[in-house]
């Protein structure tokens, strides 16, 4: 903590402090997204934009994918850490390169914007945003082949994109030549200059107002902050040691469990995740390096705890991570490592979560659904290329206590903080036509709250070109019951030739060549929290009368008999005698 | 003596229903009677009593002497919020039931994933699938089925369902099977009310279409029903016109028009603050205005540029998603009753819970025990204790203190003043946030605005908000507390119509510009018929056109208000909206039209209010007390100013309060009061050195 204690400092002037910098966060994002010009960024949201103080802790990351929040530290010191001495005013910094500048993994590339009050380093203004293509060997980022992170693209160590407020067009020139895509990805690192700079403007204004050594006194007073924030959420936990784990059943090439486990240590108001006896690093590309290790974690912890806690890096200060080199969360270079923000990212979440829930089972977050969709991509018969994310897959989400878990959305680590597009959208944009879309049956995992049904959906590809594949909920339920609720169900994925209709192999990872696809997807289903005994029948009534609950499960697994013209409940008894054998959450 | 005919505005608050006549000769009166939330009809016709009763008149002099009734209603939007809406049936395209359900999956605040989305408004067993596919260019895939619609018509009437909805996919590119499942389900349900979403909302995207189209069905139970009989109770009563309605547009329209669309009715109160800004803008010299309206629960930020204010067809109410066109108009929750707290980690926070009209502030001595920032005013001075609103409520500054002291100052270490104008710093923090994101994000410098302070709360917050902002001037309406009300006895008719395009702009140009003129001459019949049915004809009646663009593999479009077809034109137009925007152009980028726009504007004859003699004398303070001016000054002895007694031209310096009828006013040190030629307030802030 700060030597300064906090009483020394006037707490409105926090309290404004910390609203400004949201605030600037906020309207960063919101120059990306009117900005961008690739739906990833405008559509889906994958980026967040972030403040850090002149040491580069992060400040304030108010506008932010969950998953990339945390890791944005690594990028800035890592900045801070290669051009000391050499950062100038007007300079603004590009990196990528999980092991060598601290990035997440290389298609998310993040811009690093140095900020300057009276010539004196204060801070940065940052953003991390997803790129269309950036080459490697499959378009739209995600190689399902590559063993070495050389097959995944290129790699950005921290790069000065900017110099004295000269873009440095030969750097310039070399990065829009290695994308499939340079109109979107200039498009896009225009966006991500453009908020920046705005960003830079507003963040040097506030404490060029306060004075420098003002300034900074109060943007470390907002870190102890988050620190106390953090200490007080996790005293209110119970002392104690408990285990959690998740297991992968692919390497990327052949079917073999890959377990994340971790123990989880709370001690007082401090917390210790410890990642031994994780599974060792693997051939294909989910593995994790430190940084995105440490979002995960975060995420998972950040999720389970109340929302407003502030999202700054002072809340690390009583949380260690202990992540073992070699592992799929601390994998050695040039371990592939593309998959991670999503896979073994949801894998260290569903861990963390296991190890949380023993600790308060009242805050359980079942687990979500993992995604059996993949991407397709190709050329458009209109010309150009196009790469479609199959996102109306989406699995369901999991339950909590107070709700049931969301019908699909996207993956977990990013808490549903991805849209899902509009179909219509989508048939005028790429070459598809979507079938069916909509929730599956019995399939949400059984529960006091029941998790997300999952979709069916069914889609023609109208062009020929690539499909990779990266289904991990097709093999197995993943979306984790808690404090006796029930898995959501597994998804599958089939795939046929649409000129044929011959079905087509579907391998658990790859990418495969294909004429026009039509693709048969059931997306896998979310865990529900608490006992099916326990959800009010009348919920259970409207679950059937949606159809999204049998009468045989109702009666079956909730205990809940539905009157024979449908509409009402006719009886509960079943219930009497299991419920005395369920351990009740208090 | 008032001269008819009479315009009249009534404007239905959660506490207090506002009305404002203007006669004749401009002169202008207004009254609030209490809100009668579960018979509104009654709170309007009891706002008309009290109105004529102060007139010495009876109601039916008084309405028969109307020539223009203009009502702003929130109806729709508690509808919704108090979920007491219609039981709604959705017919969808087959395979695709749950679009409503799966909300695209869109989180307000990801990291509080615990909230549960809202409720659901149509239940999945009454979603039910027709057999239809039309593709994206509009050509029938799969041919419309009367048979599914007959099925799901015996569902509905089985389940007692009182309206439907209607959504299919791809229905902006071509209407025709929901037109045809609307005649079909009125064959066999002829009695319930059906509003098909290419009616309503006809643009791309089916989420957002189907959530608008069934929130036109959920608010129609209610919404209808009032309007009709309000309708027909003001016309009984002597109302010899029709009674206008103001649409989330801004503008007027008569309910004849409206009743096919209620939903278009949710921002209906505040948007009629429109008028307001409108009218003022001659009074305030200024073409470029902020209006910050703050009233008990929240703070509405409006913006006019060159007259023109702005606007967007993607609104959310209580977390559901409305594509119709509105105002623009930026809310957070910073009103008077706003709660301020202390987090477990010593942190300030101000909302974002409100505490509503009861139990209310701490100091109503209505069993409010929490601070708000009404308590906080109380306790800087600036409000006095005492009765208010003709004794209604009694502010008591013990309670205040208490709560302030209780929660605030103690867990902070503050005094109670220090604790009282942290609350007023941070809720201002809100405003300013809430106007820069108004202002600045749609690449306007809110410094070159005018601010416009309204609602009751509003003006207390003018000067440091407009301090914050660095602008140079501030200007509070007189009628500051029923500004909306005031407004909706200026606002024209107004009706907009959109249709999807979806064609590239240059490619318009070689297809030569007849077609696009095709389209909107079409539109413009369909207006004119419209404008000619409420009585507006020649000059009176104005279009205005426009297009919503983007650059082709963009989601987000910009709507530039241009007259031509001609593409380089449009392209310029574009162009320029898109530099202030985000700083940069591509020039040689594809367009894609998204959307044709029509503005069908209804002129009325411009309000001229009565001209006040301007007076040179100084005002005379009637009182003096100590009140909190700014953090550097702290409690200054202040003069206190009756504002009724204040006219045309006189000059204040601060400090100073004045109180209105409706409103209080503070001016900071050194602040610079004019009163301006209508005898509104028009304050020069003081910059530099206050706190």
């Amino acid at each position: 903590m700060s030597t300064v204690s906090s009483t020394e400092y006037d707490p409105v002037l926090i309290a404004i402090l910390q609203r400004q910098l949201d605030h600037i966060s906020l309207q960063m994002g919101t120059i990306m997204i009117r900005t961008a010009r690739s739906p990833i960024f405008s559509q889906s949201h994958d980026f967040s934009c972030f403040l850090s103080n002149a040491d580069g802790e992060t400040i304030a990351q108010a506008d932010g994918l969950p998953i990339h929040s945390g890791s944005g530290g690594f990028a800035v010191r890592a900045v801070l850490r290669d051009f000391a001495g050499r950062i100038e005013p007007e300079d603004v910094f590009i990196l990528s390169d999980p092991y060598a500048a601290g990035g997440n993994h290389l298609p998310d590339w993040t811009l690093i914007r140095p900020v300057f009050v009276d010539g004196e380093l204060i801070g940065f203004c940052s953003n991390r945003a997803h790129q269309s293509d950036i080459g490697g060997g499959a378009a739209g980022t995600y190689n399902a082949k590559a063993t070495e992170i050389f097959h995944e693209g290129i790699r950005l160590p921290v790069l000065k994109l900017i110099e004295k407020g000269q873009l440095r067009d030969d750097l310039w020139r070399l990065l829009l030549l290695n994308s499939r895509c340079p109109d979107l990805l200039e498009g896009d690192l225009g966006a991500m200059i453009g908020s920046t700079r705005i960003g830079a403007q507003r963040l040097a204004d506030i404490v060029g107002q306060l004075g420098v050594k003002k300034g900074n006194a109060y943007l470390d007073a907002l870190l102890d902050y988050g620190e106390r924030r953090m200490r007080q959420a996790i005293s209110e936990l119970p002392s104690g040691t408990w285990e959690g784990s998740d297991v992968s059943d692919t390497d990327c090439f052949k079917i073999v469990d890959v377990e994340t486990r971790v123990k989880l240590t709370i001690d007082g108001d401090t917390m210790t995740f410890d990642f031994a006896g994780t599974s060792p690093q693997i051939r294909g590309f989910k593995n994790s390096g430190i940084a995105n290790t440490h979002s995960a974690v975060y995420c998972a912890l950040s999720a389970f705890l109340d929302p407003d806690i502030p999202h700054n890096e002072g809340t690390y200060r009583c949380v260690k991570i202990i992540a073992p080199e070699g592992t799929t969360v601390n994998a050695l270079a040039p371990a592939p490592m593309t998959m991670n923000t999503v896979y073994p990212a949801i894998d260290i979440m569903n861990a963390c979560w296991g190890a949380l829930a023993q600790a308060d089972p009242e805050r359980a977050c079942a687990g979500w659904g993992k995604s059996v969709f993949g991407i397709s991509s190709g050329k458009k018969p209109s010309g150009g290329v196009f790469v479609l994310y199959h996102w109306h897959g989406s699995s369901g989400g999991g339950a909590v206590k107070g709700r049931d878990g969301f019908p699909t959305t996207s993956h977990q680590m990013t808490l549903g903080g991805m849209f899902i597009p509009n179909i219509e959208t989508y048939e005028q944009s790429y070459p598809m036509r979507v079938h069916r879309y909509q929730m599956r049956s019995d399939t949400g995992g059984a529960g006091q709250y029941r998790g997300g049904t999952g979709v069916d959906y069914v889609v023609d590809v109208l062009a020929g070109g690539e499909h990779l594949l990266r289904g991990e909920g097709a093999r197995k339920p993943t979306g984790a019951g808690v404090n006796g609720g029930q898995w959501g169900a597994k998804g599958s994925i089939k795939a046929f030739d649409l000129g044929s209709g011959e079905e087509l192999a579907c391998p658990p990872y790859g990418v495969e060549e294909v004429e026009p696809l039509h693709l048969v997807i059931e997306a896998s289903a979310g865990g529900g929290w608490g006992h099916p005994h326990l959800r009010d029948p009348d919920a259970v009534l409207r679950d059937v009368r949606d159809g999204v609950v049998s009468r045989q499960s109702a009666l079956q697994t909730y205990g809940v008999e539905i009157s024979a013209d449908g509409k009402s409940v006719a009886s509960t008894e079943t219930r009497g005698k299991s419920l005395a054998a369920t351990p009740h959450v208090q | 003596m008032l001269v008819s005919p009479y315009r009249v505005g009534v404007d239905i608050g959660g506490t207090f229903t506002d009305l404002v006549m203007v006669d004749a000769r401009g002169a202008v009166r207004a009254f609030k009677a209490p809100s009668v939330p579960s018979d509104p009809t009654e709170g309007v016709l009891s706002a008309v009593r009290l109105a004529a009763e102060t007139l010495s008149i009876d109601v039916g002099t008084f309405l028969s002497n109307t020539e223009l009734f203009v009502h702003g209603s929130t109806i729709a939007t508690n509808t919704l919020l108090e979920k007491k809406g219609a039981k709604v049936g959705l017919l969808v395209t087959e395979g695709f039931r749950d679009s409503l359900e799966i909300r695209r999956s869109i989180r307000e605040n990801v990291w509080d994933h615990r909230k549960p989305f809202p409720e659901v408004l149509v239940p999945r067993y009454l979603r039910l699938p027709v057999t239809e596919r039309i593709e994206h260019d509009g050509t029938v895939r799969i041919p419309f089925d009367p048979k599914s619609v007959a099925a799901a018509a015996r569902v509905f009437a089985e389940e007692g369902v009182e309206a439907v909805a209607i959504c299919f996919l791809h229905s902006y590119a071509n209407p025709e099977h929901e037109r045809a499942a609307k005649a079909e389900l009125k064959k066999h349900l002829p009695d319930v009310w059906v509003t098909a979403s290419s009616e309503i909302s006809p643009t791309i995207g089916e989420y957002e279409r189907t959530s608008t189209t069934v929130v036109n069905a959920y608010v129609s139970r209610r919404v209808v029903p009032y309007l009709e009989s309000l309708a027909a109770r003001l016309a009984s009563l002597g109302l010899p016109r029709k009674l206008l309605m103001i649409q989330s547009n801004g503008g007027a329209i008569s309910i004849d028009e409206i009743g096919y669309a209620p939903a278009s009715l949710v921002l209906s109160g505040p948007a009629a603050g429109v008028g307001s800004l409108k009218f003022f803008g001659e009074d305030t010299g200024s073409e470029h205005l902020i209006s910050i309206e703050v009233g008990g629960t929240s703070c509405d930020v409006t913006l006019m540029q060159h007259g023109m204010v702005s606007m967007t067809d993607q609104i959310v109410v209580d977390g559901y998603h409305l594509n119709i066109p509105s105002v623009d108009i930026y809310t957070v929750g910073a009103g008077g009753g706003t709660i301020a707290s202390v987090d477990g980690a010593g942190l300030l926070k101000a909302g974002p819970e409100g505490a509503g009209s009861t139990p209310g502030p701490a100091c109503y001595g209505r069993g409010g025990e929490r601070p708000t920032v009404t308590d906080a005013q109380l306790v800087l001075g600036r409000l006095k204790p005492g009765p208010y609103a003709g004794g209604a409520i009694t502010l008591s500054l013990e309670k205040a203190v208490e709560a302030i002291e209780t929660h605030i100052a103690r867990p902070l270490g503050l005094s109670v003043t220090d604790a009282a104008a942290g609350i007023i710093q941070l809720v201002e923090q809100n405003i300013l946030h809430a106007v820069e994101r108004a202002s600045l994000e749609k690449g306007y410098n809110p410094r070159t605005f005018t601010l416009v302070a309204a609602g009751g709360a509003g003006p207390l917050h003018g000067p440091s908000t407009a301090r914050l902002l660095g602008s140079p001037s501030l200007y509070i309406p007189r009628l500051a507390g029923v500004f909306c009300a005031f407004g909706m006895c200026n606002s024209d008719l107004r009706h907009d119509f959109v249709r999807s395009w979806l064609k590239d702009l240059d490619k318009t140009a070689i297809s030569g510009p007849g077609q696009l003129e095709g389209a909107f001459e079409a539109m413009q019949a369909e207006a004119l018929e419209v404008l000619a049915r409420e009585g507006f004809t020649g000059s009176k009646a104005q279009l205005r056109r426009a297009y919503d663009l983007r650059y082709f593999g963009q989601q987000w479009t910009i709507a530039v208000e241009n007259s031509s077809t001609d593409a380089s034109t449009i392209r310029a137009a574009f162009e320029q909206a898109y530099q202030r925007l985000f700083g940069y152009v591509q020039p040689s980028g594809a367009i894609e039209i998204v959307n044709l726009r029509l503005a069908a504007i209804g002129k009325l004859d411009a309000l001229d209010l009565a001209k006040v003699p301007p007076r040179v004398s100084d005002p005379v303070a009637h009182s003096r007390r100590p009140v909190w001016i700014d953090k550097k000054v702290g409690f200054v002895d202040t003069p206190v100013y009756d504002g009724t007694v204040l006219t045309s031209h006189q000059q204040l310096v601060g400090p100073a309060i004045i109180e209105e009828a409706t409103t209080t006013l503070i001016l900071g040190m050194g602040d610079k009061l004019t009163m301006t030629d209508a005898s509104n307030y028009h304050v020069d802030i003081a910059h530099g050195e206050a706190a």
